[in-house]
């Protein structure tokens, strides 16, 4: 039976708004009540479990590029989340998988971006540091700003063509190893939340750049595809 | 049909949800090994919805990465004493899919013969009998509503069609329509916990 609590107005209000059949204009004022009164939202709850059955399907495997998708995409928004303070540095390790220390494929990588001459001056602690991509033919590919205080790396691609191919970022310290920063958007603008042993890396001299990868990133962290885009890091 | 031990089958669903509430409210703290476990545990059952809702494949693929980076975001709003986990998840995923059909413009047009019969349940593992049992019910009490409540219901829930869509495809006035799912819903409320 229903509850005394609950008039069979706001039963099939709770049942509305699970159907998704409020208007946009009341809906407002539905949502502050789940807020604030729990015999509501227990209704809306109850809604919710006693039509979920009739969202399932065959529940069916997504094909497994979708992961990497997922994890590439969390790698910007999740900003925020990463800053309450726990530490989580295994998952962030495992996510940006695989952070290869001198390579094979890594030195070859090197052999192709790395012309230019050792920078003189070490960064100030946490001025912003920027750095303009630009392809073989000069063509402007992507900039890059960096704010060491917050560890967050903010990307801005112009034009990146990667086929079929997703676009992994690199980060390449004088005279070191690639260390991958993870897939990137090749289409819109995105924040990368640096991980603690990455940033160090990020140093003005440094260089970034972009291969072309397959889903998930590089196998074993070592870059398979050739540098698309490349710059060196600097001060504003 | 294999004999199972209902309190078997309890007693491991009771551990799946502990799990997945345990992995929801991690996620929720920015634990990207336990969201990539909810990924593992989940993604299957939450593509079958999206599948559900957008037939096409890639629709349905790109509606799942959505519903993953959403999950993401608000799994810190999941409170494992108000919801179950999965039922948490399955209201993101559908509300997150339907927000993308509106957006579409593809909302409320699918045919209704689409809509016609409820989900046919996978080969049943054990740990789903209890589902299987509330798929039932729901199916039992979806059908002995009236034909045009039944389908007014369905296109609301899996196809995103708002009152006005509802009214304007069977030449109804708003307020009929209205009050008849109001009154559907009641009557399929009762016919659940009643």
């Amino acid at each position: 039976m229903t509850t005394q609590l609950l008039s069979e107005d706001d039963i099939a209000l709770a049942g509305e708004y699970v159907l998704g059949l409020i208007d946009a204009d009341a809906l407002g004022a539905v949502e502050a009540r789940i807020a604030a009164e729990p015999a509501f939202a227990a209704e809306v709850a109850g809604w919710q479990e006693r039509l979920q059955p009739m969202l399932e399907g065959a529940a069916e495997q997504p094909p497994a590029p979708l992961w990497p998708k997922i994890a590439s995409r969390i790698g910007g928004d999740a900003v925020t989340k990463l800053d309450t303070g726990q530490d989580n540095t295994p998952s962030r390790l495992r996510f940006w998988q695989g952070i290869a220390f001198a390579s094979m494929a890594a030195s070859v990588l090197m052999a192709v971006v790395t012309f230019t001459r050792p920078a003189i001056e070490s960064p100030a602690p946490s001025a912003p540091l920027i750095a303009a991509l630009g392809s073989e033919t000069g063509k402007a590919a992507m900039t890059a700003s960096y704010d060491p205080a917050s560890a967050t790396l903010t990307l801005t691609p112009v034009a990146m063509e990667t086929g079929e191919l997703y676009p992994e970022l690199w980060v390449i310290p004088e005279g070191g190893a690639a260390l991958s920063l993870g897939i990137i958007a090749r289409d819109r603008p995105q924040q990368v939340k640096v991980a603690p042993e990455l940033q160090a890396a990020m140093a003005k001299g440094a260089l970034l750049a972009v291969t072309p990868e397959p889903a998930g990133g590089a196998p074993g962290g070592k870059a398979t595809g050739p540098v698309i885009a490349s710059g060196k890091i600097t001060t504003i | 049909m294999n004999e199972v031990d209902p309190s078997f089958a309890e007693r491991r669903a009771s551990d799946d949800r502990a799990r997945l509430a345990d992995a929801l409210v991690r996620t929720g703290h920015g634990d990207r090994t336990s969201f990539e476990e909810l990924y593992k545990r989940t993604s299957a059952k939450l593509f079958g919805i999206c599948l559900r809702i957008f037939p096409e494949r890639q629709e349905a693929e790109d509606a799942l990465q959505d519903a993953f980076i959403t999950i993401w975001n608000k799994a810190a709003a999941f409170d494992p004493a108000r919801a179950s986990p999965i039922t948490w998840l399955c209201a993101v995923t559908r509300n997150r899919a339907i927000d993308r059909l509106r957006t579409g413009g593809k909302a409320g047009f699918a045919p209704i013969e689409d809509a016609a019969e409820i989900a046919d349940p996978a080969p049943l593992a054990d740990a789903n009998l209890l589902q299987a049992g509330e798929m039932a019910a729901l199916n039992g009490c979806i059908e002995s509503l009236e034909g045009r409540d039944r389908n007014f219901i369905r296109a609301a829930f899996l196809h995103g069609a708002t009152y006005a869509e509802l009214a304007a495809r069977d030449a109804l006035p708003l307020g009929t329509v209205k009050s008849r799912v109001r009154r559907a819903l009641i009557k399929l409320r009762e016919c659940l916990d009643g």
